[in-house]
């Protein structure tokens, strides 16, 4: 299928070409004063194409072709399902220092819980629910807003491991621990290996030793023979808690890390100075922040930042900080949740970022702060978090401006269904 | 090839310091020099030049060398003197119309000024719930806690309390609960505490950098001694504690204290005996280590220092008497009726760390002198006592009553100063003497070549109220500029009159 459209002739001929299905049952078009496509900016008079839960195409005054069932809406603004990556959706924490690094979020996903349906009103389509706890809690899962079975939420399985680190000898000693279990059993497994390698090359000798005998004598002990078919290598089970740590500095688990403060993050630089993994950092936003003090550090690394939409003090002053703003401008990806994990943080997320960009933070920067930085986060940014063709048609539609406190949310769409809102076809 | 360049480098820079001060520098010096460069350019270890200009440097050993230039290298003070070559690549710092003295050295500093705060809740609650965001310390814990909605990595603030002692306050728990008496190994785990220390630094947090304001670079902590870098964690423990707090109070522990070190005593003369035995006959049993008090141990032979909180004058002269008995040299905190013995305590070649502000009425019943004497830091240093100067306060203390805290440990000095105590004796209290006492004085304390480059530049006297630290150098690095920073770069700066 032609993803991307340029011009409009193109467009038509694609349009002829696909062939819509004589029932049209799934195509929808949605025609939008203006979307936020997060991927190539804001487009006017957009036309959003919809097949199959996805968007199939998104284009200026798109045409549609007769029998795709059209819904006008010029007087709204489209943007990406909210991404909330990072949260524990009313689960409650737990101050614990735990070391549980193959625990998974999934075994808290109760799909009757209310919270669900009151996040999909809030225009979160997609959630990121880490396990609780200080430490190494465990592994997050991402889920989408909708489903009556785990199964049916549950978007990927260890999205991501979570760790905390704080300036101190125990949580840098914990940390390490993870690490020195990895070397132990990379260490073991290698022994093991070594030891198939040389068990297959005295097996070898003895055939090649045993055929000049077979020569001599002949054949004498078959069963010998069936003994030395080569057993194929089987690597020693690896302990539970070092397997994440495995995958980690194999590259196929993603890491966030939660700091307070500038400090702990140079301690973490610390623990991690021998190691080459990928991570990103979760930072609370509390009255007051030093975290500019490593931002350009933090660009260095390619990690993401996942805080609050709020400002902070400049330390032992009243010096206003945008911190969110001073993080984007030295390079640093951020990502923004709601100020608490209560409903009405959920439902003044926007205008709380809206309040940031007044204060000075790049508008797209914001956007994609809810949206594709966060599916990032989740490992999902191929799947979802922008209005692009082949993505998840996680839709919300505002009648206004997404970041004004004055818009409202009139329809949230999921997977290309209507979830939320009033909407007459 | 990039050594022998790198060699070209320093030879040039030693011959055109002879040559600068005769004849103006030889062009082919500076090719030279150029070449050099452009090899470190391309080295990864090239060495971090810095140098301060022009200032009037006051070393600390006695000298004041008037528009004199520090150069330093890697962090330690490769040369102090007049018309030096200073490397093109070097760090600059213009201390015209400045002074110059080492960085200070607090003897004894809150673990908030290396460890840093937690930062306080968010604000819309601290204001809601009338914190204003400073930290309260222990005052702020002490009140009950506002119920907040719940926020995301909330538990990763809430800290076991112990973390919000100061780690002073841990040992004298631990010594509460060994009965006010010192545990031989309760103490000897202090002593070697050092290593987690440095993984508690906060190198940006605004104790540190109110401290860095102060011009105080070392401080002491009860785990160790620390150098306050900005922006880096490497290497910043410098040593493990050297001073050990023992008690002198109830008959009880004096008791046991005598005991523990005349064991000690007996085991060092043990040891000698049998050092000398040994050489005729060979088989001789070493003596035993059994039941000798390692910290005993460890002061005699000079590795840690006793300290005594005691002030009163009995006490004073018990411990005098002690430390000559068994030839170490005590260190009396607060020593407030010190003065009334200083010539005992001269004799005994005690060390007295004073606050010179402190107040202590005299006990009336008693005929002889007594109480606190603002003249306490002078007599004591005219009868051959080491004094050492701090505020009472040892933190940063932004709230209550202004000027007693650790911002202020140069005025406390002064404080000295009113009392007849000589002006460079009280730059050594805050300098040289702490130094000792930590243990770092082979690094810092003093503007010496060898040891690091840790100074301050102010607008005039260090001892003068008015007087600014403009600049904080710590290991040949810029770590607190008062332009740079929100706190004070809004007052003017005073030096251009006083020059006048």
């Amino acid at each position: 299928m032609v993803l991307k459209l340029k011009h409009m002739s193109i467009a038509v001929a694609a349009l002829l070409a696909i062939q819509v299905p004589a029932s049209a049952g799934d195509a929808l078009a949605i025609r939008v004063g203006r979307a936020e496509t997060i991927a190539n900016g804001s487009v006017e008079h957009a036309v959003i194409l919809i097949e199959d839960g996805r968007i199939s195409m998104v284009d200026q005054d798109l045409p549609v072709e007769r029998g795709i069932p059209v819904l006008d809406r010029p007087e709204w603004t489209a943007m990406p399902g909210l991404v909330l990556a990072y949260s524990r959706a009313g689960l409650g924490g737990s101050s614990a220092s735990i070391f549980e690094p193959q625990r998974s979020a999934a075994r808290e996903v109760y799909p009757k819980n209310s919270v669900w349906k009151t996040l999909r009103e809030a225009g979160v389509t997609t959630l990121g629910l880490f396990p609780a706890g200080k430490g190494v809690p465990g592994q997050a899962v991402a889920l989408r807003t909708m489903g009556s079975t785990p199964e049916e939420m549950i978007l990927a399985e260890s999205a991501f491991l979570k760790a905390s680190m704080q300036s101190d000898a125990s949580a840098k000693k914990r940390l390490r621990d993870g690490f020195e279990e990895a070397d132990e059993y990379e260490e073991k497994e290698q022994k093991a290996r070594q030891k198939w390698e040389k068990d297959q090359e005295k097996k070898k000798k003895k055939k090649k030793s045993s055929k000049k005998k077979d020569d001599d004598e002949d054949e004498k002990d078959d069963n010998e023979k069936e003994d030395d078919e080569p057993k194929p290598y089987v690597a020693p089970e690896p302990d539970e808690k070092a397997v994440p740590f495995l995958r980690w500095r194999a590259g196929e688990l993603h890491a966030v890390i939660a700091v307070r403060k500038a400090a702990d993050y140079l301690h973490l630089l610390d623990v991690l100075s021998e190691e080459d993994v990928t991570y990103d950092l979760r930072l609370p936003i509390r009255s007051e922040t030093d975290i500019y003090e490593v931002a350009e550090r933090i660009a260095e690394h390619g990690c993401r930042v996942v805080l609050e939409p709020r400002t902070a003090w400049h330390p032992g002053s009243r010096q206003d900080r945008n911190v969110a703003r001073e993080l984007d401008e030295a390079g640093v990806e951020v990502v923004l949740i709601p100020q608490f994990d209560t409903v009405s943080s959920f439902e003044r997320w926007l205008s709380d970022v809206g309040y940031i960009v007044k204060m000075g933070l790049d508008r797209e920067t914001a956007l994609r702060g809810v949206t594709l930085a966060a599916a990032g986060m989740l490992g999902l940014e191929e799947r979802l978090g922008s209005i692009e063709p082949g993505k998840d048609a996680n839709l919300l539609f505002f009648d206004g401006d997404p970041l004004e406190p004055a818009s409202n949310l009139r329809a949230v769409m999921l997977e290309g269904e209507f979830v939320s809102g009033e909407v007459d076809l | 090839m990039f050594k022998r360049q790198r060699r070209a480098l320093v030879l040039s820079a030693f011959f055109s310091t002879i040559a600068a001060a005769s004849v103006p520098a030889l062009p082919f010096v500076d090719d030279e020099d150029e070449e050099a460069e452009e090899s470190e350019e391309e080295e990864d270890d090239s060495p971090a030049w810095f140098a301060v200009r022009g200032g009037d440097v006051y070393t600390g050993t006695g000298g004041l060398l008037r528009g004199a230039t520090i150069l330093a290298k890697n962090g330690k003070i490769e040369e102090i003197g007049y018309d030096l070559y200073v490397p093109e690549d070097a760090v600059v710092v213009d201390a015209t119309g400045r002074r110059v003295y080492p960085g200070l050295v607090a003897i004894d500093a809150s673990s908030r000024v290396v460890e840093g705060t937690v930062p306080g809740p968010a604000r819309e609650e601290a204001l809601e719930f009338g914190d204003d965001g400073h930290d309260h310390g222990m005052e702020f814990e002490a009140e009950e806690e506002p119920e907040l909605p719940y926020q995301l990595d909330q538990e990763l603030f809430e800290e076991p309390e112990v973390h919000l002692l100061d780690h002073d306050e841990e040992l004298a728990a631990a010594f509460e609960a060994a009965g006010g008496t010192l545990d031989v190994d309760a103490a000897a785990d202090f002593l070697g505490a050092g290593a987690d220390l440095g993984d508690e630094f906060d190198p940006f947090n605004y104790n540190l950098v109110l401290t860095l304001a102060a011009g105080i670079t070392t401080v002491g902590q009860s785990k160790g001694v620390v150098k306050l870098k900005r922006n880096e964690i490497e290497d910043v423990v410098m040593a493990d504690r050297k001073l050990v707090s023992l008690s002198w109070s109830s008959g009880r522990s004096k008791q046991s204290l005598r005991e523990k070190f005349e064991g000690a005593a007996r085991y060092v003369r043990e040891m000698r005996t049998w050092e000398e035995e040994k050489k005729k006959n060979k088989d001789l049993p070493e003596p035993s280590r059994k039941g000798v008090d390692s910290t005993a141990l460890k002061i005699l032979s000079g590795e840690a220092f006793a300290k005594f909180g005691n002030s009163g004058r009995n006490d004073l002269l018990e411990i005098a008497r002690l430390a000559q008995t068994y030839g170490f040299r005590p260190v009396f905190e607060d020593c407030i009726e010190g003065w009334t013995i200083a010539s005992e305590l001269g004799r005994a070649g005690a060390y007295a760390i004073v606050t010179p502000r402190t107040r202590v009425a005299k006990d009336e019943r008693l005929q002889r002198e007594g109480g606190s004497s603002i003249e306490n830091a002078a007599l004591l240093y005219d009868h051959g006592v080491q004094v050492a100067l701090i505020p009472g306060d040892k933190s940063i203390d932004l709230m209550g009553l202004a000027g007693r805290d650790l911002m202020h440990l140069p005025i406390e000095a002064a404080f000295a100063v009113r009392g007849g105590l000589p002006e460079d004796a009280a730059i050594a209290g805050i300098t040289s003497v702490p130094a000792r006492l930590l243990g770092v004085d082979h690094r810092v304390g003093t503007l010496e070549v060898g040891k690091d480059c840790d100074l301050i530049l102010t607008d005039g006297d260090l001892l003068h109220y008015e007087t600014f630290v403009h600049v904080t150098v710590v290991e040949g690095k810029v770590v607190y500029e008062k332009d740079a920073e929100p706190y004070w770069s809004r007052i003017p700066d005073l030096a251009p009159e006083k020059a006048e």
